[in-house]
């Protein structure tokens, strides 16, 4: 690491985060100006983008070498009023709780209290959908049965394909005008839809290239001040790197990066997407420009690795957006989801491990920052030596990079229709989830909390916490004959609750179409300018729609119990069981232990238990799977919990598993927490059983202790287990190492360990910006190398 | 046929090549002081009290030590981590105990075992009759033979048995042209001399000719102590401390010039 670049990663990790009034101020003078009447919405929001960047500050910090923020500082951090609204007193609770907090400071709250909060108040998106979701919808949201992303978020879930790394904004133009001129007003009844949408397109070009050319005039009147040489010559080529990317296509590898980096810039101004935006496969993309500099003399592997560091520091200072109420807890974390892919394969299907990956990997190493999140793709033809570069970072504890498996990846998409090529040009972002880069939006709509409706279930369609009818009456378990009886009735509220959750997403995902185009981010997926069609609206090649599944492990040990302990061995009645629960074991200790300890789980390659995480799957599959959504995609599942797995246990009540009220669910297709007792080779197997290929994505979380990586025999046998997991079409695995111990010590001295970054689930976090619930969890799952 | 197991351990990654499953079998004729798996060492079944918490509350329960397996469903534990062996080039491990203690059982688990194509492994004490060491030669892919005393008074002082039988029993295989790792515990007080470890190297120097394809030295952990005082057993190492990584690496050193690969650990 170049002494600049530890001087910006440093910058970067003391930087308090703070929330910026900027953006919404920005936003808000906008929408109230002259300027805003009368337009489409198309065109409303591209003014507005073009207004932001024509008037949002221009950071440049000392010593770097890309340039451009998305607030007016590092970790300033904006809002986006538009989508939802912070009241004051979420400000309050921003700026003073303990985890994960924003600084607020008074000009800001009177900024807030005087101009944002007046002009939106029930005018935010966010109002708008709870205004248009159904009593049942509401309910249900309350009752902790499903959660809704773009509640406090535009919808995002897209990273960049390599077409845009070899094309600038002026291209872009072109193609716009390609588009425009192959209009047709005489048969097409949308021709004026798109006209519109092509025009807001053509203005967010020249937006960004405005923007991009503020930043080179504050460079040169930065040289022009500037004392030393050196730093003025950097400043004079990065304003002249300004000046040409990106209007025109990048020719060299600095180019490349700025390039990118203001597309990301233009992106996350534009709105605030889940998940943050990244440039996906960043090994394939970079590495013919960077061998060509090498080749011809105007790069050196310093400069590039310079170069990188500095990249890396722009993404470490922008943290998530400012979240509000219940999702703060749902989702409580700074990470804003960049996932950098490295290997996999390349587009004819070959290996594409190249120099690039193992200078990444480096990076990687050596940042050792918190965004942006790293992960491997591994295939069967890329070779071990990859697979054990990354083990080596990943044994120092710091959870980066996760492991995918690129087979699974491109059967998943293969089998949600998309081409080959596209499949393979594809990836892993946010935590876990499969997408089509540069060609598929996929929205992620929400968490789905499968224990909370068992607990419906075994109520007659009651949520005991809040006393409400949430579910449908299927009747009292206790009349049920057999198990199979419960297995309908689960079923019955399964669907229940997924009408309900895909009726709202398709009046949500209208309220963006027709509120909220984005035409910059538009303008980046393939093939939005060519349909006229905006990103929102089903522009791009493909779109899907996902609902996750949170729970499998929780859910089936809970049903298992059931089986078990009522139908099977009749150790206990229905009675019995839903008392205790009512209870919350006070009183039936006994019986908790049999659930707990007598009682087969998930996680230990046992057939008896894993046989319902089958079920379950199934039923949240088919319930979901296939139903089209407005903009001409489909909704699919994926099993993914984030943090969100914390959150429904806290709103479910006792479970026959044994866990008591509101103790963290399982999370992503893990075992839940301690249950699995023979292994990892044994939690694989359970893991495994489910179709991992009917999804786009699922969550594999192994916390192994640091002696599994002692020698290189050890590495091995990772690496097999590795590729075992993906020979049974595994999706992704990712490794948790640290002692127990080391997170207790952290936990009672957390000024000691403030660098101390921990494998959370499909993403790491700082350990001491974790809540202690969660905290807690993160020490009790099995260390495999402590059993 | 059954054979008694009191443990499978499955992600075995110190009991031979690769990612493994270990059967633990029961009964054992050594005694030795240092034993990690006392719970082994009786041939029949043993019932022990489990202890088991939910938080502050502790619930005791009846566990039985030793369950039966059938070579048939000693395949089936086997074939669900196939896919695991074939990645890693690992396979199957008879631990104990003594897995020869068992010796029709054993022969009729590994044949099937290699049948299948799994490669198996039988770590043993080498204290058997000849003839039941040489039956399960033909099923056998590797021995972990365990030398634990050169001195045959020492040996039954601290093991309970004599040692010829164990060294003409390993002259055998050597001579049967059997893949062999020596496993040599290293505890303090006992075998965690430079002495011993120089006549260990001149033992295993004059038998060069056999398949001798590696040697680990186990340093004695405590980790046994806990399960003497599960089982009621008096643990005669309690005075004993644990061995230095930095003794360690010089009783490598020694072993080093016979040109055999040696590591710490399993």
């Amino acid at each position: 690491m170049t002494e600049r670049v530890m001087r910006l990663r440093e910058q970067s990790l003391n930087a308090t985060e703070t929330l910026t009034a900027e953006r919404a101020q920005l936003i808000t003078r906008f929408y109230s100006s002259r300027e805003a009447v009368g337009l489409s919405a198309p065109l409303l929001r591209a003014r507005a983008f073009e207004y932001l960047l024509q008037n949002k500050a221009i950071c440049i910090n000392e010593g770097e070498l890309i340039v451009g923020e998305r607030g007016p500082a590092p970790k300033a951090t904006p809002t986006y009023p538009e989508i939802s609204l912070h009241s004051m007193q979420d400000l309050e609770i921003l700026d003073g709780r303990e985890k994960v907090s924003f600084r607020v400071d008074d000009e800001v709250k009177r900024i807030y209290s005087e101009e944002i909060i007046p002009f939106w108040k029930g005018r935010s998106n966010r109002d708008r959908i709870m205004e248009r979701m159904t009593p049942g919808w509401l309910a249900a949201y309350k009752a902790g049965i499903f959660t809704e992303f773009q509640e406090q978020r535009a919808p995002g879930h897209t990273v960049l394909g390599y077409k845009m790394f070899l094309t600038g904004f002026l291209d872009l133009k072109r193609e716009i005008a390609d588009a425009v001129a192959s209009l047709d007003f005489r048969n097409d009844p949308q021709a004026y839809d798109r006209n519109e949408e092509l025009k807001a397109m053509e203005i967010a070009c020249d937006a960004i290239i405005m923007y991009a050319g503020r930043h080179a005039d504050a460079l040169e009147a930065l040289a022009a001040e500037e004392k030393d040489e050196e730093r003025r010559g950097e400043l004079k080529g990065m304003a002249a790197l300004c000046r040409r990317v990106p209007a025109h296509a990048p020719r060299t590898f600095h180019e490349m990066l700025q390039h990118y980096w203001f597309i990301h810039l233009g992106v996350v101004t534009e709105l605030n997407p889940w998940d943050s935006f990244n440039p996906g496969r960043l090994d394939q993309h970079l590495w013919p420009v960077y061998k060509e500099g090498i080749e011809s003399g105007i790069l050196t592997p310093e400069e590039a690795y310079e170069l990188l560091g500095c990249f890396w520091v722009k993404f470490n200072n922008h943290p998530s957006p400012p979240k509000m109420g219940v999702t703060a807890q749902e989702s409580n974390t700074y990470t804003d989801f960049c996932l950098i892919n490295l290997g996999g394969v390349k587009p004819d299907g070959s290996d594409a491990v190249n120099g690039m990956t193992c200078i990444l990997l480096d990076v990687i190493r050596e940042m050792r920052i918190l965004q942006p999140g790293s992960m491997i793709q591994v295939s069967r033809k890329n070779p071990d030596l990859f697979i054990h570069k990354a083990l080596d970072i990943i044994r120092t504890g710091f959870g980066q990079p996760s492991v995918f498996n690129t087979e699974a990846i491109i059967q998943e998409l293969l089998g949600q229709g998309k081409s080959i090529v596209d499949a393979r040009n594809g990836g892993a972002s946010g935590c876990v989830e499969t997408g089509a880069f540069g060609t598929e939006c996929y929205w992620l709509t929400g968490y789905f909390n499968l224990v909370k409706i068992l607990e419906v279930t075994l109520n007659n369609g009651f949520d005991t916490r809040t006393g409400v009818l949430v579910g449908l009456n299927t009747g009292d378990p206790s009349t049920f004959s057999s198990f199979d009886d419960l297995m309908l009735a689960y079923r019955e509220q399964v669907n229940h609750f997924a009408d309900i959750k895909i009726r709202g997403n398709n009046i949500i995902e209208k309220t963006f179409a027709f509120h909220l185009p984005v035409p910059f981010l538009s303008l980046l997926l393939e093939d939005c300018i060519a349909n006229g069609k905006d990103y929102n609206a089903g522009g791009a090649r493909y779109n899907t729609t996902y609902i996750q599944g949170v729970g499998l492990g929780s859910i089936t040990d809970i049903l298992t119990s059931i089986k078990y302990n009522i139908y099977d061995m009749q150790r206990f009645t229905w009675q019995e069981m839903l008392t205790a629960l009512r209870n919350n074991f006070e009183g039936a200790e006994e019986m908790q232990y049999e659930m707990i300890y007598k009682t087969p789980k998930y996680g230990n390659d046992d057939d008896y238990a894993d046989a319902q995480a089958v079920v379950v799957f199934e039923i949240f599959h088919d319930a979901v799977t296939g139903r089209p959504t407005p903009r001409g995609g489909t909704h699919r599942i994926n099993m993914l919990p984030t943090t969100s797995h914390v959150y429904f246990g806290n709103v479910t009540g006792a479970t026959p598993d044994g866990r008591k009220a509101r103790v963290p669910l399982s999370e992503g297709i893990s075992p839940f927490q301690g249950v699995d007792r023979q292994g990892p080779t044994a939690v694989i197997n359970s893991a495994a059983k489910i179709d991992h290929l009917r999804t786009g994505g699922t969550l594999l979380n192994q916390k192994f202790s640091p002696e599994f990586f002692e020698d290189e025999e050890s590495y091995g046998k990772l690496i097999a287990l590795i590729r075992s997991y993906f020979s049974l079409n595994g999706h992704h695995m990712q490794f948790n190492v640290v002692s127990a111990d080391t997170l207790r010590e952290a936990q009672k001295h957390p000024e000691l360990y403030r660098d101390l970054i921990v494998r959370v689930a499909g993403y790491s976090d700082y350990f001491n910006d974790l809540g202690e619930d969660l905290q807690n969890e993160i020490i009790r799952r099995t260390g495999h190398g402590e059993m | 046929m059954k054979g008694l197991i009191f443990s499978v351990k499955r992600y075995a990654i110190h009991d031979g090549p690769g990612i493994r499953v270990t059967f633990f079998m029961k009964g054992c004729p050594l005694d030795c002081w240092w034993c990690h798996n006392p719970e082994g060492k009786a041939a029949g079944q043993v019932t022990t009290e489990r202890i088991e918490r939910i938080g502050e509350r502790e619930f005791r329960s009846e566990e039985l030590v030793g369950m039966e397996y059938t070579p048939g469903e000693v395949l089936a534990k086997a074939e669900r981590d196939r896919v695991f062996m074939e990645h890693s080039g690992g396979g199957v491990t008879f631990s104990g105990g003594e897995p020869l203690m068992q010796p029709q059982f054993l022969v009729e688990a590994l044949s099937l075992l290699r049948i299948a194509g799994f490669h198996t492994t039988v770590d043993t004490s080498g204290y058997a009759p000849p003839d039941v060491m040489k039956s399960v030669l033909e099923y056998t892919n590797l021995f972990l033979y365990d030398i634990k005393l050169l001195d045959p008074h020492a040996h039954r002082k601290f093991t309970g048995v004599d040692n010829r039988l164990i060294i003409s029993n390993l002259d055998m295989l050597l001579e049967e042209g059997a893949e062999v790792v020596l496993r040599i515990p290293v505890i303090p007080g006992v075998t965690a001399e430079r002495d011993f470890m120089e006549q260990l190297r001149q033992f295993i120097e004059s038998r060069r000719g056999g398949r001798i394809s590696g040697i680990s030295l186990l340093p004695y952990h405590k980790t046994g102590s806990s399960k003497y005082r599960r089982f009621g057993l008096p643990d005669r190492m309690e005075r004993y401390s644990q061995v230095s990584n930095g003794h360690l690496d010089d009783y490598m050193e020694i072993l080093q010039p016979l040109g055999i690969h040696v590591r710490k650990g399993g």
